[in-house]
């Protein structure tokens, strides 16, 4: 028998073991009654390890407890800890939930994981019987391995401990979610006492779960989505009343952005005037330099001012001496490429 | 995330045994095929079984496997196995997110079995929800509309590499979500070849009524930004604010300085979007080398300087 067959054998008598039993059991306990263990007490101490170790990982709970005599850990499953509930899912629902898993690409096979478990398989139903692959995926979210701790610390409203662009944090993590096709926690960052948004993918290391129940997470936030397509509102500043000229040829991209609050008119120049409210005048500027030439700020002063400022000294540090004179012929649009 | 072989035998066996329990005298081709295992891997799962049991360990305390002359399975005596192991985190979090992104796909039936799936789910299961936001430009209903029916569009879309609005017919293939925007693949008829649209840059859509022929399989492209043989390329010094350049856009490599920040060479198709890019850093970033090497370079952000600044002082005047 090979060397994993052994190990599979093991593995499932053990969970077989602990699942079956009343009471907890010590390892030696547990070692000395499952056959394939070592002979020697270390060998076997360690493969009991690493055997408990990829059960946890399988996400099998295992309850540890201090034995009587108070020295040593006594194992065991609770069986109601352990099985999956029967959902009562319908046939069209269980149909829906592998066409979800077949159309969302998230670049982890857990979710066949799930399906198989809940579903009693990972194929869709109706691919293998029509002889037809399934349909390429319409949404690719891809998912990074720190989200799975993060999701568990939501569920059991369990602090979270992580390395954040360099920074060790502490958070509270109130929820999980996609927004523009990045996955965030939002939360309680302890540290720096107040809520926090974090990109999943720039996580760096393990995320560390700390103790269950150690916090109520605020009634608000369920649900509430992380708003990331306007920085310029975000910060502590006072709020100015900005307004933009577009070109109307740009017109459409900028009020995608802007949304239903901001303020449109037209110009007698035939552009379209857009205000709306910030906070963040390096964002509003980065925004609108997005547009190039077709979009101006006209208000506030400070604000013009300062783009103003901002392009010249890009215009001066960039261009090289030969490089100046060309920009200061009268401009073309420059860039003639190849059609796409 | 790849697991060890054992541990996914493991997973699958522990599936295995009390779907069997459930559905006595399936056949093991059926089996195979539902848990798309081949079927020596399902016959060594089988054998598997037999070796495990509870204490005392005599011979009626270990899984009975019964397989009759028609190869009908049935298990006894995998009483520990009755249910499916609940879901481990990922799982949980992976079906959720699936099923909540799929219905944020604009058009999707909000009420439908999807939703009431994953109610009960996250009902039984005591899991929190996964909110997904997935953006609905103006004209995705149209194009997918097409994509289905396989019609010929005549679309104007504005080319951000480009900066300009043109006009064009294009036989739309696939439309699909990545990196947090719609994209549609499509044949371009002015260009000739395949083009990778975004759909919110899509500024009308009139559909021909001509109807063409898929003739192979389209299948979504799993990168949105396909680097051409020639593309130009750009190396940018980048101060540490300015790390979300190197995180979000195509780079052939990065390397990272310490306190200098980092140093990117990112492929550029189009010089807007080199322009735009460097009027928005400023002194965040330096240009170190541009693959167009000593012939003039198609990019300059002091030239787009000068040309945005002339519209301030047109105003001024």
């Amino acid at each position: 028998m090979s060397a994993t067959a052994t190990r599979v054998e093991r593995v499932l008598n053990l969970l077989a073991l602990l699942l079956d039993t009343d009471r907890a059991l010590t390892r030696s306990e547990i070692v000395s009654e499952i056959i394939g263990y070592p002979d020697s007490e270390i060998a076997a101490r360690r493969a009991f390890e690493r055997d408990k170790e990829m059960l946890r990982t399988m996400g099998v709970p295992i309850d540890v407890s201090v034995m009587a005599d108070g020295v040593e850990a006594g194992y065991r499953v609770k069986p109601s800890d352990y099985y999956l509930p029967d959902l009562g899912l319908d046939a069209d629902e269980t149909a829906a939930l592998h066409v979800a898993v077949n159309a969302v690409a998230l670049g982890t096979a857990a979710g066949e994981g799930a399906l198989m478990k809940l579903t009693g398989t990972a194929e869709a139903l109706g691919a293998s019987a029509g002889g037809v692959g399934n349909p390429p995926p319409i949404a690719a979210l891809p998912m990074v391995p720190a989200l799975a701790p993060l999701f568990d610390g939501v569920r059991r409203r369990a602090e979270v401990r992580f390395e954040y662009r360099g920074e060790q944090r502490t958070v509270q993590p109130w929820n999980v979610q996609s927004a523009r096709g990045q996955w965030y926690v939002v939360g309680y960052d302890v540290a720096r006492r107040g809520r926090r948004t974090f990109r999943a993918d720039r996580i760096t290391g393990d995320v560390i779960v700390g103790q269950p129940g150690s916090f109520t997470p605020p009634i608000e936030e369920a649900g509430r989505p992380v708003r990331l397509d306007a920085p310029w509102e975000l910060g502590d500043g006072e709020v100015m009343r900005v307004t933009v000229a577009f070109d109307p040829s740009h017109d459409r991209g900028a009020l995608d952005r802007l949304g239903d609050d901001a303020v449109v008119d037209h110009g007698a120049d035939g552009r379209t005037l857009v205000t709306f409210d910030a906070v963040r005048g390096d964002a509003v500027r980065s925004f609108v330099l997005g547009f190039l030439d077709h979009a101006e700020v006209l208000a506030p002063a400070e604000l013009r001012a300062d783009v103003i400022a901002w392009l010249e000294s890009v215009a001066a540090a960039d261009a090289p001496a030969s490089q100046r004179t060309r920009a200061k012929k009268p401009t073309t649009a420059g860039t003639t490429g190849a059609p796409t | 995330m790849t697991r060890p072989i054992a541990e996914q035998e493991i997973q699958r066996i522990l599936a295995l045994v009390p779907w069997i329990v459930a559905h006595p005298g399936t056949t093991k081709r059926d089996i195979a095929e539902r848990f798309d295992v081949e079927p020596v891997a399902l016959e060594a799962d089988l054998d598997l079984m037999l070796m495990v049991g509870v204490p005392p360990y005599s011979p009626g305390d270990y899984i009975d496997v019964e397989v009759d002359d028609d190869d009908r399975v049935t298990l006894r005596m995998a009483e520990s196995f009755r249910r499916p192991l609940r879901l481990a985190p990922r799982e949980g979090l992976a079906i959720l997110a699936a099923g909540r992104a799929l219905l944020a796909v604009p058009g999707s039936d909000a009420k439908g079995p999807l939703a009431t799936a994953l109610a009960k789910l996250a009902d039984a299961l005591d899991l929190p929800d996964v909110a997904v936001t997935i953006a609905a430009p103006d004209f995705l209903a149209e194009v997918r509309t097409a994509v289905d029916d396989h019609e010929e569009l005549e679309i104007e879309y504005w080319s951000a590499g480009r900066d300009a609005l043109t006009t064009r017919n294009i036989e739309p293939l696939a439309a699909f979500y990545a990196a947090g925007a719609w994209y549609l693949d499509a044949m371009c008829l002015r260009a000739g070849d395949l083009r990778l649209f975004r759909i919110d840059r899509v500024r009308s859509v009139r559909p021909t009524g001509r109807h063409f022929e898929v003739t192979d399989d389209v299948e979504a492209r799993d990168q949105v930004y396909h680097p051409r043989p020639g593309d130009a390329t750009i190396t940018l010094q980048l101060r540490e604010r300015a790390r979300w350049v190197a995180e979000r856009y195509p780079c052939v490599s990065v390397e990272e300085l310490g306190k200098a920040g980092l140093r990117a060479e990112l492929t550029v198709s189009e010089p807007a979007f080199v322009e735009r890019l460097l009027l928005r850093l400023g002194p965040d970033a330096v240009v170190i080398a541009d693959s167009a090497g000593d012939s003039p370079s198609g990019f300059s952000a002091a030239r787009a300087a000068e040309r945005v600044l002339a519209r301030y002082r047109a105003t001024t005047a």
